[in-house]
């Protein structure tokens, strides 16, 4: 028996022998630091300084043009936590959390279903879907505050329907506002979450499915067992990136609500722009940015370790 | 870890010294030096930036206009921002070396807070005791020296002033429906019915825009006892004075009764209710003595295009007082502020003709002519009226007096509107007005929590 020496997975590979004139520094390896160097000012400069000196500026008392900030030390941070509109925008970038990316998930897995079986004019439904997600929430929330506006296209339409009983103020009211905007959201982002889902699912084996298909299974059947588990890495990076864009809304509430009425579709960036710009308190903006930045981190390092979890689970 | 730990001994120099490169150079940007710049370049010749959220590009254009016959060398180039925008965008540009030479600020902490932005401007005495000599001070409306003058120096030159408390009718549909502006709450209440039969609205009030909720407030509240708002702004009354408390209750029956329009608090003073009555879908809005420049054919027809209209026609619009709500007959109160005030930015390279601008808009009479003339506030110097000859205005008749009264009328009050109300504040009053509005607090519940908001502010 002849055996064959293949390298396995971890080892080390051996260094390959140094090509004449090729330059060698200390212990043989080129250092990589001038190849990354402009990336590396790049990132650390635009990316880690900035959050460095928000964390400075958090700690201080300061409008954002004074010559002379106060330091405070963590009170920032302190008041932030016994803010009762801190709290109140928590809540709604999880409840918008998870109604957007549940509705959002639900639309564009079955979207991308239907679009992988031959359906005609599918070209068009796929640039109809994908289209709002170019278009910029700034061009469409005049649009969108028209359309749900007291006289707006809605209400008339439902006037003239025959469900005027249904008619209101959408923007104005607290229990109907925040459903505005998460209906947006999910009208702006779905194409986004189609096409990832419909380039996941070419992924999958046809044998697979073909396989299933032979031993009886439905559509529904096919759906559940063999599709929806693969793309699950899809989804797994649909939600980390749905818990981040939560945290980050901005400029949807911002443009068509203010956040208001009553800080209802208040989030934790309108607050900050809020915060910082029309009432100049910088330092509890920046604090707040911190706290942002670190649910965010949070968000995606859940989302990633049970997603992971669940792989070490389902694999054993 | 002992490889990984030696790597990092060996290279973190190199990082360092990266990173603190990196940092000397965007704190640089961000640092927000305030040192005056010391070559204030030529008096009457540069080019110069001016950014504002006030006057509209048309008034604008015309100062510019008029003050190039005076300094042909120096050419202005004017950059307008949304009222909302401005603070955004200032802020940065001014910490930044590169921002504008001319800027907006006001007093108050609405926007461009002379507050804040103070410290980014020149002192303007010396330019303003060469432009009007020794007694100045005598010569300029005393509303608009006190309000911008932060720490014992003058930051801006104020262009003039407004007044809030009036509100303006479209005349034309009230006179097409045969309806009469309303001096009381019944009469108000019947004029809105008779209007929304007709599928117009009858007034809008952006109540989302919180900061204009304060001009109704402060209307009604001085309708029911004339300067109590004045007092709880100056903490002189608590805010749950049963003045303020019946403003805020008759506020709330603005809405009940449908005086207001349907989803006001989903609603933008601006744009949405400055268009609705600019494209005659509304007869009547809150607003002050800015409006004025909207009688003229040019201001009426530039608005109401600016509104969406594809045909503009200006139509005939009048300031009446604040109807007699509470039934106390305390009407035609008006109060307001220096409008804004153009400072000159202690950065900018052309500090010296910036000056000569800001000086020529402010205290010239050929500059406080122009302001005037367009109507977009009541002049700073205080020995200039409107030229009514030549104004054109949509209907003189009935226009002229109006605008005349009401300029008399603004003169005589020394009221303030949002000079004395900090950003907090502001936003306090603002919670106060929406939360009553949308029946989350009793006009009780909202004065008490107004007032202990108040107690907290520093």
């Amino acid at each position: 028996m002849t055996s064959t020496t293949s390298p396995k997975i971890g080892a080390r590979r051996p260094s390959p022998a140094p090509l004449p004139g090729n330059p060698r520094k200390r212990g043989g390896r080129p250092s990589g630091l001038p190849w990354i160097l402009p990336a590396f000012v790049f990132v650390v400069g635009l990316i880690y300084f900035c959050i460095v000196e928000t964390g400075y500026i958090s700690t201080l008392d300061w409008d954002g043009t004074s010559p002379t900030p106060t330091s405070v030390g963590l009170d920032n941070y302190t008041a932030i936590l016994q803010d009762p509109i801190f709290w109140k925008a928590i809540w709604h970038t999880v409840v918008f959390f998870v109604v957007t990316f549940t509705v959002q998930t639900a639309i564009g897995f079955v979207f991308a279903a239907l679009l992988h079986s031959k359906v005609r004019l599918g070209a068009v439904y796929k640039v109809l879907v994908f289209a709002p997600v170019v278009l910029a929430p700034a061009t469409m929330a005049p649009v969108f505050r028209q359309m749900f506006a007291a006289d707006g296209q809605l209400n008339w339409t439902l006037d003239h329907i025959g469900l005027g009983f249904l008619s209101q103020p959408w923007l104005a009211q607290s229990t109907t506002a925040m459903p505005v905007i998460m209906f947006i959201t999910v009208w702006q982002f779905t194409g986004l979450t189609f096409v990832l889902y419909y380039a996941a699912m070419g992924q999958i084996d046809p044998e697979t499915l073909e396989a299933a298909r032979t031993d009886g299974a439905s559509n529904l059947r096919v759906l559940r067992s063999i599709v929806w588990p693969g793309v699950r890495s899809t989804t797994v990076a649909l939600a980390m990136l749905g818990v981040i864009g939560a945290l980050k809304t901005f400029d949807v509430p911002y443009l068509v609500t203010i956040g208001g009425p009553n800080y209802s579709t208040e989030f934790l960036g309108t607050y900050i722009y809020r915060i910082s710009i029309p009432s100049a308190h910088v330092g509890y903006g920046a604090a707040l940015s911190i706290l942002l930045l670190i649910l965010a981190l949070l968000g995606a390092i859940v989302v990633a370790t049970r997603a992971n979890r669940k792989d070490g689970e389902s694999s054993v | 870890m002992l490889g990984s730990s030696r790597i990092w001994k060996r290279r973190l120099p190199g990082a360092a010294a990266v990173f603190t490169a990196a940092a000397l150079a965007l704190a640089g940007c961000a640092g927000g030096s305030t040192t005056e710049t010391t070559d204030k370049g030529s008096a009457d010749s540069g080019n110069i930036t001016w950014w504002g959220w006030t006057p509209d590009a048309a008034p604008a254009e015309a100062y510019i206009k008029e003050f190039s016959k005076a300094y042909p060398k120096i050419k202005v180039t004017y950059k307008k921002l949304t009222i909302d925008g401005y603070d955004a965008a200032i802020r940065p540009a001014l910490a930044s070396s590169v921002g504008p030479d001319v800027f907006d600020v006001a007093p108050g902490a609405a926007n461009g807070s002379v507050g804040i932005y103070g410290v980014n401007a020149i002192d303007l005495t010396p330019a303003v005791e060469k432009s009007l000599g020794a007694d100045w001070k005598s010569k300029l409306a005393p509303i608009g020296v006190n309000s911008l003058t932060k720490d014992g120096k003058l930051a801006a030159l104020s262009v003039g002033s407004n007044y809030a408390g009036s509100v303006w009718v479209n005349q034309d549909l009230f006179d097409k429906y045969g309806l009469k502006p309303p001096t009381n709450y019944d009469e108000w209440k019947s004029v809105c019915a008779a209007f929304k039969t007709n599928g117009v609205k009858c007034f809008v009030q952006g109540a989302a825009q919180t900061a204009f909720n304060e001009d109704t407030l402060q209307a009604i509240s001085n309708n029911v006892k004339p300067g109590v708002w004045a007092q709880a702004l100056d903490k002189k009354v608590p805010w749950t004075d049963p003045t303020i408390v019946q403003a805020l209750g008759i506020w709330k029956k603005l809405f009940d009764d449908k005086i207001m329009q349907d989803g006001a608090l989903g609603v933008q003073q601006y744009p949405d209710a400055n268009n609705d009555f600019m494209s005659g879908k509304a007869a009547m809005v809150m607003m002050g003595t800015w409006y004025m420049q909207y009688s003229t054919v040019d201001g009426s027809t530039a608005a109401i295009s600016g509104a969406g209209v594809a045909s503009p026609k200006p139509f005939t619009q009048l300031p009446i007082a604040f109807p007699d709500v509470a039934g106390t007959g305390n009407v035609g109160s008006l109060y307001g502020d220096a409008d804004f005030g153009l400072a000159v930015n202690k950065k900018s390279k052309s500090i010296a003709a910036a000056t000569t601008f800001a000086t020529w808009l402010g205290t010239s009479q050929a500059g406080q002519q122009a302001v005037g003339d367009i109507l977009n506030d009541i002049p700073a110097l205080m020995s200039v009226q409107p030229d009514w000859a030549s104004i054109k205005l949509v209907n003189p008749t009935a226009q002229q007096p109006a605008l005349e009264k009401l300029i008399s009328d603004a003169g005589k009050s020394a009221e303030p509107r949002l000079a004395t109300v900090s950003a907090d504040l502001q936003t306090a009053i603002g919670v106060a007005s929406t939360t009553v509005a949308a029946g989350q607090a009793t006009p009780e519940q909202a004065a008490a929590t107004l007032q202990s908001t108040a107690e907290k502010i520093k």
